[in-house]
């Protein structure tokens, strides 16, 4: 009775100081939107992107007001529903405040929204894998993943990720993306399908690359959250049943008889509702946006201006991605030979990296956002803030991983170091454009060593949960 | 064991490279700092001569026009000079419409450019942001203000879309005899640049208003010429400032209003600027003196001063010099040190005479000492002359300072003057003839004499050599502690329950948040300067910045956590990845600082990274009794002693002036005040990277294990 009692008063001084921190961060953004003129963010190339940048987009409104296309002039690139959601926000202030701080608060709220679907994603995941190793016997590992809570950890890292406070002050629509993103994942993990195709259809509209989180999304509804490899069960069951395991064929079929609430079956129902509220909600979205452009040119303009400016890299001003530079130096009769391989560069990895992770799809959306964030026309620092928060999801399975101090740095020393690389380049005259796409590729490096080292510390994970279930009686 | 083998056999080489490097870290790390020293001492004879690399110059390839015709025109400007200025007052306006009308008389379009002196500001953020914010002058009062003349021939053969930027400073209220010669100077180049055909970039003569200090008309004219008044910002400023027309009391004369104007008159982009100024310096021949540094270690492009520099040697015979630290030429190490280089030249020179290495002992320690005077003058961050306002606007500019024969008179005047205006001449025909901005030679060099430079890549050596064991010490200590603690899986399923074991591989999270703690403490430490500096007494200050950093150190112990409050076990530890953080940060910190200004990175790295890589804590060391332990511990309490910023600095400052008698606390606090007013990223680099990695030093040093 005592132990149970300090238990839950514990419980809720780490309920309470998550709060602190979580009220503490908003405070931190609040005080940093009041003073945009000093920092000059929304300027940065990091930050803002062709595609997020607010600047662009109050243009495009103002276009759209003069009753113009707001696609001509090649400054605005986003969506028209974008348009007609924060335009209104860019043009009327609150009486003597600053214009941007209607949008400022927006990406706030919009931030500490996307920090509470992390948390109760996490929540729900952690609950579902410390269930799922006390099925398969492993008792203790079960309590120490228990022993932090990742949804917490998760909701904390990106509120106080730097890129992540940089883009919501910085004015760039990134929150807003991210947050579609997180939503999608977040109704996904709950089942909730329409919430899950809501937020991928958006997600989708809005930024083209999280098409590719279908495949997660899919899984996630059908097998439901993550959990060890779905083998391990079966032979489990076997071995606790007492039948041979060689003859795996019958123990499965018996097993799917008897238990269907396991995460060994994929059901169909929710992924075949799914895809129905997909197909709904990308109706209603395209008819919005048919209405929004009827006037001025149409649904065509609007796919060339988005997707196609995506696509086809036609912006190379820099930032810090990789392709800016490269498709600056490309001779022209190349160009269209490197679009595709740059872009199949993200879909070549998609299937090989689905069958192996496939009893993991959070996991397995993490690693797609990670590398498409990597690969992606026009990155900015908020395509890393998400899947460095989702990162923290993982917490249990990462915590032997290899090099994370030495990722640490070279994230730290990364993002330092580009600014003044900029500077260096852009106002003092004495370094060039190779001084700023070294630090571009750096960071691209970093990225590919986060990526592969988490993988690798997941399949480690799962090596070592085989072993255990094996050998454990 | 066979198993581990194999897979040790299998590794890459590269990484078995790293391994054995990080095994080794001790003596790595021996080795590289004592290379990194040596190659430091090296640079003197490794110094090339230098060149003039861009091939459109063409310095000295014409005969100088200029003809004493010209130069009679500027001795009666400078006796009108000096006859008004010996007038008791009221004769500032009177000089200036003097000036102003001496260049109009020579068809030159005319403007007064009036300004207000900025109080100096602390920018912290100054460095990423552009020149141009920061523009609006708040605390300028009207009462307060100078005036600049500028003058401007329009080229016969260009398009005006550039210029060449003469500056002579001028004090119009307390005038000497100096300055009136530079302004002889540049007005006979002026006089004769009207009458050339082969211009072909505009000229701008900047008589630059200096009873605020030389720098800050300079610079409020480069704001003003590089801020476009599309919005009525210039105007507003004005109107707020209602005050005596003084412009219009100097437009008196009728004749002249067309010519001079009150509004802003630009021409193009400045291909260069060239700061005149004469100097008595009781000198034994006709000497130039070359300032190039601008703000943050900047240097203009070596060509400049390469023309500069052949010019006066070749044409004029003048003898050229750049600053050095006279005291050094004197050291008795530098002597030995050259003799020894000297003695080595020799010895292979006579086993391979193609081979070129060594230089004479003399020319060493001269090398040398202008080598520590170039470090020293770009590590400060702050311009040594008018010129360092031109950089910010990436405008490659120096100064020139002639200094006469010691027995100047009258008839030697006339010769002197002519001297120096071929000089100009000479210059600014050369630049005339460049096609583009200057890009062909270095940006990046030390000058070990005016004719010898170390280019960007042979200096980069020695600090490559010195941070190099930083990452190498850390990696070993990081893995030190990871074998020491291993992580096994069965280790943890079975036995620990605490939370150490679950973040297996992060459990430098802790060490982490200290270090970001301590460095949140430095920016503090780095923004409180600008709260107490209305205090005039530079010892208070001190007194008082002292006590605000300790008290915010222990109030930010005491919200975030302190450093050595732990809950999840392992103390023993704690210490070395404490230590292996601390040591990256201060290698991201250096590397990030030589890309910003090298000579700082560099000189830091001398200070700090002994300390950084001997820190152990004392506590160890005494209960280990053992000898070499002991002289650890004494060596590292010296270097704990030494390292601190302010220590340094009168340590250094003793070292120099050869006395420590006279030294006060307030020193340091000017010379920190000279940092900020010039916004040097100098002041950032030792509140955020040097002060707080010596904390953290300390903090290991006492790290209670």
């Amino acid at each position: 009775m005592e132990s149970k009692k300090a238990e839950k008063r514990s419980e809720i001084k780490q309920t309470s100081s998550f709060w602190v921190w979580v009220i503490a961060s908003v405070i931190f953004r609040l005080i940093l939107i009041y003073f945009p003129q000093n920092l000059n963010l929304s300027s940065r190339p990091e930050v803002s992107t062709p595609l997020t940048s607010l600047r662009r987009l109050a243009e495009g409104y103002w276009l759209k007001q003069s009753s113009m296309s707001p696609y001509s002039g090649s400054m605005y690139h986003g969506s028209p529903l974008l348009l007609s959601l924060l335009g209104p926000l860019t043009v009327n202030g609150i009486e003597g405040q600053p214009n941007h701080l209607q949008c400022g608060l927006l990406f706030v709220l919009a931030d500490v929204v996307s920090a509470m679907l992390l948390r109760a994603t996490g929540q729900s995941l952690q609950m579902s894998y410390s269930r799922s190793l006390k099925l398969l016997g492993l008792v203790q590992l079960s309590k120490n993943s228990e022993m932090l809570s990742s949804g917490d950890i998760a909701a904390l890292v990106y509120l106080w990720n730097p890129f992540t406070i940089v883009a919501s002050v910085g004015l760039s629509t990134s929150p807003i993306e991210n947050l579609m993103i997180i939503l999608s994942l977040y109704g996904a993990s709950k089942r909730l399908s329409s919430l899950a195709a809501f937020g991928w259809v958006m997600a989708t509209h809005l930024s083209l690359y999280p098409v590719v989180l279908i495949i997660p999304l899919i899984f996630l509804l059908g097998y439901g959250p993550d959990g060890p490899p779905r083998k391990l069960f079966l032979q489990r069951r076997c071995i606790k049943d007492g039948t041979n395991p060689i003859s795996d064929n019958f123990c499965q079929q018996d097993e799917l008889l008897n238990q269907s609430n396991l995460p060994v079956t994929f059901s169909w129902k929710p992924v075949i509702h799914f895809l129905f509220w997909v197909s709904v909600w990308s109706v209603y979205v395209m008819v919005l946006c048919g209405m929004s452009v009827k006037q001025n040119g149409g649904m065509w303009e609007m796919f060339k201006s988005t997707y196609g400016f995506i696509l086809t890299v036609e912006d190379l001003s820099p930032n810090m991605g990789v392709l800016w530079y490269f498709f600056a130096e490309v001779f022209d009769f190349f160009r269209n030979f490197f679009l595709i391989v740059f872009h199949v560069n993200i879909l070549f990895m998609i299937l090989p990296l689905a069958v192996r992770l496939n009893h993991r799809p959070c996991f397995l959306a993490f690693v797609y956002i990670a590398i498409s964030s990597m690969l992606k026309s026009y990155p900015s620092v908020g395509d890393s803030a998400l899947y460095l928060g989702l990162l923290g999801w993982f917490v249990f399975e990462l915590a032997d991983m290899q090099f994370s101090f030495f990722l640490f740095c070279g994230y730290v020393g990364v993002s330092i170091l580009s600014p003044v690389m900029h500077n260096l380049w852009i106002w003092r005259g004495t370094g060039n454009a190779n001084f700023y796409y070294a630090t571009a590729m750096a960071f691209a490096c970093f990225q590919i060593i986060l990526v592969v080292e988490s993988v690798s510390a997941v399949l480690n994970h799962d090596r070592m949960l085989r072993k255990l279930s094996v050998t454990d009686p | 064991m066979a198993e581990t083998e194999i897979s040790k056999m299998r590794q890459r080489p590269i990484v078995r490279l790293g391994v054995l490097l990080i095994s080794h870290s001790v003596l790595v790390s021996v080795v590289c700092f004592t290379a990194g020293v040596l190659a430091l001492l090296l640079l003197p004879v490794l110094a090339k001569n230098t060149y003039i690399s861009e091939n459109a110059l063409m310095p000295g390839s014409a005969s100088s026009m200029l003809s004493n015709q010209e130069i009679s025109e500027a001795n009666k400007l400078i006796k009108e000079l000096t006859s008004l200025s010996s007038k008791p007052s009221g004769a500032a306006i009177e000089i200036q419409g003097l000036i102003a009308h001496y260049m109009s008389s020579l068809d030159a379009e005319v403007n007064y450019h009036k300004f207000h002196p900025q109080l100096n500001q602390f920018h912290p953020l100054h460095f990423f942001s552009s020149p141009d914010s920061g523009v609006m002058q708040e605390n300028s009062s009207c009462s307060l203000y100078g005036i600049n003349i500028v003058g401007i021939i329009r080229a016969p053969r260009g398009d005006g879309k550039e210029a060449i930027v003469l500056v002579t400073p001028y004090n119009s209220v307390k005038s000497s005899v100096n300055e009136a010669l530079s302004l002889g100077i540049a007005y006979s180049v002026f006089s004769l640049l009207t009458r050339v055909t082969w211009l072909a970039k505009d000229i701008i003569w900047l008589v630059a208003d200096s009873q605020y200090g030389e720098d800050v008309p300079v610079a409020a004219w480069l704001r003003g010429y590089h801020t476009p008044a599309f919005s009525n910002l210039g105007t507003l400023n004005t109107e707020t400032c209602h005050d005596s027309n003084n412009i219009d009391v100097l437009k008196g004369s009728p004749n002249l209003e067309t010519k001079i104007s009150n509004g802003f008159r630009r021409s193009g982009t400045m291909a260069a600027g060239l700061v005149l100024k004469v100097a008595y310096r009781n000198e034994i021949e006709d000497s130039l003196c070359i300032h190039a540094e601008a703000s943050n270690g900047q240097m203009p492009n070596l060509d400049l001063i390469n023309i500069v520099n052949y010019l006066a040697v070749h044409r004029q015979g003048l003898r050229v010099k750049v600053d050095k630290f006279w005291s050094l030429l004197n050291s008795k190490f530098l002597k030995i040190l050259g003799d020894l280089f000297e003695l080595v030249g020799k010895l292979v020179k006579s086993l391979n005479p193609d081979c070129k290495f060594g230089i004479p002992a003399v020319d060493y320690i001269e090398g040398a000492a202008t080598l520590a005077s170039s470090l020293y003058y770009q590590a400060l961050g702050a311009p040594t002359g008018p010129h360092g306002a031109f950089r910010d606007y990436q405008v490659d500019a120096i100064t020139l300072e002639i200094s006469p024969h010691i027995s100047f008179n009258k008839d030697r005047r006339n010769d002197f003057l002519l001297q120096g205006a071929r000089l100009v001449e000479g210059v600014v025909r050369s630049v005339n003839n460049l096609l583009e901005k200057f890009h062909q030679s270095f940006f990046l060099y030390l000058l070990t004499s005016p004719s010898k430079f170390v280019s960007v890549g042979v200096y980069m050596i020695a600090f490559a050599l010195l941070v190099a064991p930083l990452p190498v010490v850390a990696a070993s200590l990081y893995a030190e502690t990871h074998d020491l603690f291993p992580t096994s899986e069965k280790d943890r399923s079975a036995t620990s329950d605490d939370l150490s074991s679950v973040l297996g591989s992060w459990k430098w999270l802790n060490s982490a948040k200290t270090t970001f703690v301590v460095h949140i403490w430095g920016a503090i430490v780095s923004l409180l300067p600008y709260f107490i500096s209305h205090n005039s007494n530079p010892t208070a200050n001190f007194r008082m910045w002292i006590l605000l950093s300790v008290a915010s150190h222990e109030i930010l112990r005491w919200i975030l956590g302190s450093p050595f409050s732990h809950i999840c076990g392992r103390p023993q530890g704690e210490w070395a990845v404490l230590k292996s953080v601390t040591i990256f940060s201060f290698f991201i910190g250096l590397c990030l600082m030589s890309v910003i200004n090298f000579a700082t990175a560099e000189i830091g790295a001398l200070l700090m990274v002994p300390m950084a890589l001997m820190a152990h804590p004392l506590k160890l060391d005494i209960r280990s009794r053992s000898f070499k332990s002991f002289l650890r511990a004494i060596c590292n309490v010296i270097l704990g002693v030494i390292s601190f910023p302010p220590a340094t600095f009168f340590v250094l400052k003793g070292i120099f002036e050869g006395s420590f008698s006279g030294t006060n606390v307030g020193d340091f606090w000017n010379w920190v005040e000279s940092l900020w007013a010039w916004n040097s990223a100098t002041y950032l680099y030792i509140g955020m990277v040097h002060l707080p990695c010596w904390v953290l030093c300390v903090y290991i040093l006492l790290h209670p294990c």
